[in-house]
């Protein structure tokens, strides 16, 4: 390590010092806003609205997790975020898998022609509302089409995908090109099981974006019948109608009174947050490898 | 005689023309398969990304929906005129400008600054620690954050009730409900779940300087500082200027979703922005023509931007992205 290039100073073991203790607290900073909602989530409403809760729950209770459960179309949400997520990365990966590796043959003649036409969809776009209007004119309105048809092809992940696939040796798909393979299988049987790496980058960058993703859900899925997690924690947020429906079903229940729109909130917000922080330990040693292949593509 | 001649060398160039027309037929019969493929990325990038360009068109004219375009009177460039001569205008223009260069200043500094301090920790596994940490906000969305901001800053959240209790403040700021704290607020959160991911972009770059550049450095006695100061600063110059270039073409793109979940009605003076403008009118209020326009305009500036700043890197650095 350079470290060891340098003699070890008493200002350099003074800002050694600073230093630690400048990442333990920006640590802090950058967790303490989830696990705040977190104690939130699991502490009695009426509890929590009295303030003074810092580090742990101090009535602890379920309730707020019971009622999100019971009453609410939660389960349904969820299954709609999750089928976005599988179906939205699964088509991707394959297509704009599929995208990168035609641009990466090079006798292929349409090869530039096809980069050319996709990389300036990276600088330019026609905006919201014609983006808006041609969904409307395709008749997708409504439908759990628009979640994956839209971004079915990246510009962004042909870059990272094809990046990768120059560095492979021509010879391998060549050879199956003379043992009669056709182009479909010499991506799928020998290309692609040899980009896991990028892929595996690639298909966490597009499931993050899947399941985080609202404005397009609010813009082309208004009649609620798709809505996802997001958009339900969106509606409890800033939805004052929906506030004061839930205020209207805590009434008429005993056992309900004693949450607040805040405490259900944050056990919306654990729900909606929870898949991300628990997936986070595995998925997170493959995006640095993605985001490094980008930086020298760019 | 001449005519026979100019038989002859048209019958010489078709048989050329013929010649080239098989050559053609021939690669495109061995490319078959790959055109076969391609044609599905090109239809969809044709329909999905050029039928909306073309859709631009729509500014021009007084279009509504379910009439037809060529139906539609052509008004030329009124919507553009019209939206400068909006009282809206400018407050939106000074908004978007100050957002983004907040990010541009503030919050372009700060990731380089988190990799350069990430970078002189010495321990392997604690800088690993630090580092999956400070990105973990990028993966969660801005409901989610908004959702966190609304629960932490609120007039009975965590912030005010520590900074009563400190005795700085009499009673509960109303940070989400005033106008003066947006931009701060804006800033803040952007900062918070961007700089971690932003990092990591200088951190590679930081990797891949010249270990042999320290030991000389070491050898002429420079310190850490000098260190940080002559060796990695220049090192990762490239990166800082090709990210400073994306950054300026972006300057009218100030971000929409934080605007739509932290703004309210009582902050509108100093959230509303293009991107956040052109949703109201465009989708909200069905304004087609005249959104298409202020969004066209928006797009053109910044792919404008985009190209000089690039041609002014190329001219005085050496560095270019395109």
């Amino acid at each position: 390590m350079r470290a060891s290039y340098v003699k070890n100073s008493t200002s350099g073991r003074i800002f050694d010092v600073f230093n630690v203790l400048f990442m333990v607290i920006l640590a802090f900073v950058m967790v303490y806003p989830f696990w705040n909602q977190l104690i939130v989530s699991f502490n009695d409403g009426v509890d929590t609205a009295r303030g003074g809760l810092y580090f742990w729950p101090r009535e602890f209770t379920l309730d707020n997790y019971h009622y999100m459960f019971e009453k609410s179309n939660l389960a349904k949400g969820a299954l709609i975020s999750i089928l976005r997520v599988v179906v939205g990365t699964v088509t991707t990966l394959f297509f704009s898998g599929l995208l990168a590796y035609v641009t990466t043959v090079k006798w292929f003649s349409g090869r530039r022609f096809t980069r050319f036409l996709f990389l300036i969809t990276l600088y330019f776009s026609g905006g919201l509302v014609p983006t808006y209007l041609l969904i409307n004119k395709l008749n997708l309105m409504d439908t759990f089409t628009v979640y994956w048809l839209p971004s079915l092809f990246s510009a962004y992940y042909m870059l990272l995908i094809s990046s990768y696939m120059y560095n492979l040796p021509d010879a391998l798909a060549e050879s199956a090109r003379i043992d009669g393979c056709n182009e479909l299988m010499i991506y799928m049987k020998i290309i692609a099981p040899l980009c896991i790496p990028v892929f595996a980058a690639v298909a966490v960058f597009s499931a993050v974006s899947h399941w985080n993703s609202w404005f397009d859900v609010i813009l082309y899925n208004s009649s609620g019948k798709w809505d996802t997690l997001q958009v339900y924690l969106r509606k409890i947020l800033l939805d004052v109608e929906q506030v004061g429906k839930l205020a209207d079903e805590q009434k008429q229940m005993a056992e309900m009174r004693k949450l607040t729109p805040q405490s259900i909130r944050a056990a919306t917000t654990m729900i909606v947050t929870l898949p991300i922080m628990l997936s986070y330990p595995f998925f997170q040693r493959y995006f640095m490898s993605g985001i490094t292949i980008g930086a020298v593509k760019e | 005689m001449q005519e026979i001649q100019t038989k002859a060398a048209s019958t010489k160039q078709n048989t050329e023309l013929l010649d080239r027309l098989r050559k053609i037929r021939k690669r495109l019969y061995r490319e078959r398969e790959l055109w076969f493929i391609n044609s599905f990325a090109l239809a969809w990038v044709i329909i999905f990304a050029y039928v909306p360009m073309y859709g631009i068109i729509y500014s021009f004219f007084d279009y509504f929906p379910g009439k037809k375009l060529s139906e539609s009177e052509f008004v030329g460039l009124k919507y553009y005129i019209e939206f400068f001569t909006l009282p809206d205008a400018w407050l939106i223009i000074r908004n978007t400008l100050v957002i983004s260069g907040l990010g541009l200043t503030i919050g372009f500094v700060s990731p380089i600054l988190l990799a350069l301090f990430i970078n002189e920790i010495k321990s392997f596994k604690f800088k690993r620690l630090i580092q999956t940490i400070s990105y973990l906000p990028h993966f969660v969305s801005w409901i989610v954050v908004a959702s966190i901001i609304f629960t932490m800053l609120g007039s009975e959240g965590i912030v005010n009730d520590v900074l009563m209790k400190a005795g700085l403040i009499n009673q509960p700021l109303s940070i989400l409900g005033e106008g003066k704290y947006f931009w701060g607020l804006l800033t803040t959160s952007n900062i918070w779940k961007g700089v971690g991911w932003a990092s990591i972009i200088y951190l590679a770059a930081i990797a891949g300087i010249d270990q042999e550049l320290y030991q000389a450095g070491a050898v002429d006695g420079l310190g850490r500082f000098g260190m940080a100061w002559h060796i990695t600063l220049p090192g990762i110059r490239p990166t800082v200027i090709l990210l400073f270039i994306l950054g300026i073409g972006s300057l009218l793109n100030a971000g929409f979703e934080q605007q739509l979940l932290l703004g309210t009605p009582m902050t509108r003076e100093y959230h509303e922005v293009i991107d956040t403008y052109v949703y109201r009118y465009g989708i909200q209020l069905g304004r087609y023509s005249f959104a298409t326009a202020v969004g066209f305009m928006s797009a053109i500036i910044g792919l404008a931007l985009v190209l000089i700043t690039n041609k002014l890197s190329k001219k005085l650095t050496d560095y270019s992205i395109i």
